[in-house]
């Protein structure tokens, strides 16, 4: 009981806005995908997330929790997107994952916790005219979105042999977004500004199963399976869309050569393009490795791979790295890391560059 | 909790507040899905169960006299009398005692001419003795006799504001021009027989006024119902009777305003017919009511909302009497008795000229957005008419138009709105 109530401030943390740093790419569509990572595998490109216990992605890492376990993150990321010669810079701070988790027993740690399934923050400002009673009206439009889908996930993971573990997931998709829209005419005497405001509600189911073997005492492999329903939204209980959701597969190797160094390589697929138009399929990769003593590492990696939305007939492409470390403290009992990521997306006339920070708390009570 | 444990908390709390995420939408790749539709439309068939009532204002009640000679058009008479005053007027605010009025020596009629046509040369100003028995019911006709056989003074107004101290010496008129305002007092002076003082009367004297000019001879002239110190007074200059003085003491009585003013003309206005009249005197409304579509009432946001009214015939009236057509909302639903809202946001306005047989036009977006937020809100509006310049309270302008009602079948009142549908929120 004492333990749980040392993690309440984690919990009071939590409330506020979930989700990850969006993109241009997302206005159009569902969103902008989050990452199920941790602020430690987001240092190694992401390479580290179906090996990590505090990521989200692959549950049977969770055998690797000795006790109680709780981790938070914050983001703030600094971005500018590039589009027909005019860059605009933008900023966003979010939570974008938080989890807790225990052993059962010797053979099986569950997990609770949540993560930004798609963002969907944005504020778009548009210039435009049209033709009213004769004469041509300038006029600005302003639409807001601010708000996510979070995936809230509750996992198990079970041992079924010393060096072979299960897991599984069931995933429920929740969120809403505080909508904006706005209309104000030059000629604001004319015509009167329309303004209108509403909360579209989110929701979806999936579930998500994972295997991890060490196939060796310095070489695990992991492969995970997740498949996602539907996303519905909603406004005033009624329902107003229905996108499927996509299936995805991924497969990772870590090794660790020493207790010092340990390397991780990761590749996933996500069949996005049932989500609707300008939607594919995407393809992701990511290496990258950690350095020196668990207490106080260097962690390293890159990524790349499509984002699902976009316009222009094919997907956007990623690519970034990014670098970080951790420092442990109380004895143990808790953990600062710290990330640096920077990544680049090109499509469609657009290019974002994104420099993103990350803190994350992990403490074991 | 851990001391770091605080601090790190605490620089989260603070991060997460940070937020611009704000950029230009390049429209359609990189704009939300949904679209801001703006829809302009003329309403033709919303309004019906219109019709005209005449009987607001009447001259009597009007806030000011309208003097007019427009032959062809309209002869508009000016007709007042003033308070009583009491025949015996104390020495002094010292002396408590008081001496009968035994001459009066000279009085000042101050009138002031609240609008005029500056188009109108030799404006001259005609007073007649008029009976004090003058009330609402007073006609044309019945003082028609004395505007021919009581002329007590003509005054003519341009010629006093030609002089240099704007007084003629001889006779004692002056005025007083106001720049801004254009206003112009108008004090002609009396002698003891035009401002006597009969006690049987208690002191009251009755007048009437004529305006003439080389053309275009139309004022208006202040009344007390405009309840701004504007209507007609009378300053007698009088002698009290005293002992030991044959001419007695010489005395300035204070100024008696109007007991009663109104104006009597001819023609009569037309009588009342199938179209919307607004305005003339007797003052006409006209009430409409409106229907507006469940779909505008309930699915959008009015962003612009004009009342078309196409008049039947051009508008009548003295040249100056451009007027204001006020559309106002109502309170509840009683015909020509409904109580209109006075408020700025629930009525809208259009002037019109005389002659004018455009399409008046007036604004309504505010009043309309009401209607589409309250659904409780009566849809009627009642149209009234105003004079541009001068006291605009109704019954202030001769001038009236008729517009064409619902019962016609393509020049009937419509409402010209544009809305904005409900955002496709939620939808990609």
């Amino acid at each position: 009981m004492t333990r749980i109530r040392r993690l309440v401030p984690f919990f009071a943390l939590a409330v506020g806005p979930v989700a990850a740093q969006d993109s241009q790419f997302g206005i159009t569509s569902l969103g902008t995908p989050g990452r199920w990572e941790s602020v430690r595998a987001r240092a190694t490109g992401g390479a580290f997330g179906p090996f990590d216990a505090l990521s989200p992605l692959a549950e049977a890492a969770l055998l690797d929790l000795q006790r109680l376990t709780a981790s938070a993150a914050e983001a703030t990321s600094y971005r500018s997107a590039e589009l027909g010669g005019q860059t605009d810079a933008l900023r966003t701070s979010r939570f974008p994952v938080m989890s807790i988790a225990g052993p059962l027993g010797r053979r099986v740690v569950v997990s609770g916790g949540f993560t930004t399934y798609l963002d969907r923050s944005y504020t778009a400002t548009i210039r435009d005219s049209m033709t009213l009673r004769g004469s041509m009206e300038p006029f600005t439009d302003v639409i807001t979105a601010d708000g996510a889908v979070a995936d809230l996930r509750l996992a198990a993971a079970y041992r079924v042999h010393p060096r072979i573990a299960i897991g599984a997931a069931v995933h429920l998709l929740e969120g809403s977004t505080r909508s904006t829209a706005r209309r104000t005419f030059d000629d604001s005497t004319s015509y009167l500004t329309a303004f209108e405001r509403q909360a579209v509600r989110f929701d979806g189911f999936g579930i998500s199963a994972s295997l991890a073997a060490d196939v060796t005492r310095r070489v695990r492999v992991t492969g995970w399976l997740r498949s996602d329903s539907r996303l519905r939204a909603t406004v005033n209980d009624l329902e107003t869309d229905r996108s499927d959701l996509p299936s995805g597969l991924g497969g990772g190797v870590r090794w660790a050569p020493s207790s010092n160094a340990r390397v991780a390589g990761v590749v996933a697929w996500r069949g996005w393009s049932v989500a609707g138009a300008d939607a594919y399929d995407t393809f992701t990769w990511s290496v990258g490795g950690e350095l020196g003593r668990q207490d106080f590492p260097i962690r390293f990696g890159a990524r790349g791979g499509q984002m699902p939305f976009g316009p222009g007939g094919a997907a956007p492409t990623e690519t970034g790295f990014a670098i970080g470390t951790g420092k442990g403290f109380s004895e143990g009992r808790g953990r600062l890391d710290l990330t640096v990521e920077r990544l680049q997306r090109k499509g469609g006339g657009l290019t974002e560059n994104v420099w993103t920070v990350l803190v994350g708390l992990t403490v074991q009570p | 909790m851990h001391r770091s444990s605080r601090f790190l908390l605490a620089g989260l709390l603070a991060a997460a507040c940070v937020e611009d995420v704000n950029a230009p939408g390049q429209c359609p790749d990189y704009c939300p899905g949904g679209q801001i539709t703006v829809i302009d439309t003329i309403l033709r068939t919303v309004i019906a169960g219109d019709s005209a009532f005449r009987g607001y204002v009447t001259p009597a009640e009007a806030a000011s006299l309208l003097v007019a000679d427009l032959p062809g058009i309209i002869d508009s008479r000016g007709i007042f009398y003033t308070v009583a005053q009491q025949a015996r007027i104390a020495y002094s605010i010292s002396d408590t005692s008081t001496g009968g009025i035994i001459a009066v020596d000279s009085a000042y009629l101050k009138l002031l001419i609240v609008r005029r046509d500056t188009a109108a040369h030799n404006l001259t100003l005609r007073l007649y003795r008029l009976p004090f028995t003058l009330d609402s019911s007073t006609t044309f006709g019945a003082v028609a006799p004395f505007f021919t056989d009581s002329l007590l003074r003509t005054v003519n107004v341009d010629s006093l504001i030609a002089t240099a101290n704007k007084k003629d010496t001889v006779t004692g008129d002056s005025v007083r021009v106001d720049s801004i305002s254009r206003r112009i007092d108008v004090i002609i002076r009396l002698d003891s027989a035009q401002a006597r003082y009969v006690a049987a009367d208690t002191g009251r004297l009755g007048f009437g006024l004529r305006v003439s000019a080389d053309s275009l001879a139309s004022i208006a002239i202040g009344a007390k119902e405009a309840q701004a110190n504007v209507d007609p007074q009378l300053i007698r200059f009088v002698r009290l009777d005293s002992t030991g003085l044959v001419n007695g003491v010489k005395r300035t009585l204070t100024a008696r305003t109007a007991q009663f003013d109104s104006y009597v003309f001819a023609p009569a206005a037309p009588a009342l017919d199938s179209t919307l009249a607004v305005g003339g005197i007797p003052t006409a409304r006209s009430f409409l009511r409106v229907a507006l579509p469940a779909a505008i009432r309930d699915s959008s946001q009015i962003i612009r909302a004009t009342l078309l009214l196409v008049p039947a015939t051009a508008a009548q009236g003295t040249p100056i009497d451009s007027f204001f057509v006020i559309a106002h909302g109502v309170d509840a639903d009683f015909g020509g008795k409904s109580p209109i809202a006075v408020d700025s946001a629930r009525k809208g306005s259009a002037v019109v000229r005389i002659g004018q047989t455009d399409t008046v036009r007036i604004d309504l977006t505010r009043l309309v957005r009401i209607w589409s937020f309250d659904s409780t809100a009566v849809t009627g509006v009642m149209l009234r008419v105003v004079p541009v310049t001068g006291l605009v309270g109704e019954g202030s302008t001769l001038a009236e138009i008729r517009f064409q009602p619902s019962g016609h079948t393509t020049l009937r009142p419509a409402l010209h709105v544009t809305y904005v549908r409900r955002f496709p929120f939620g939808v990609p």
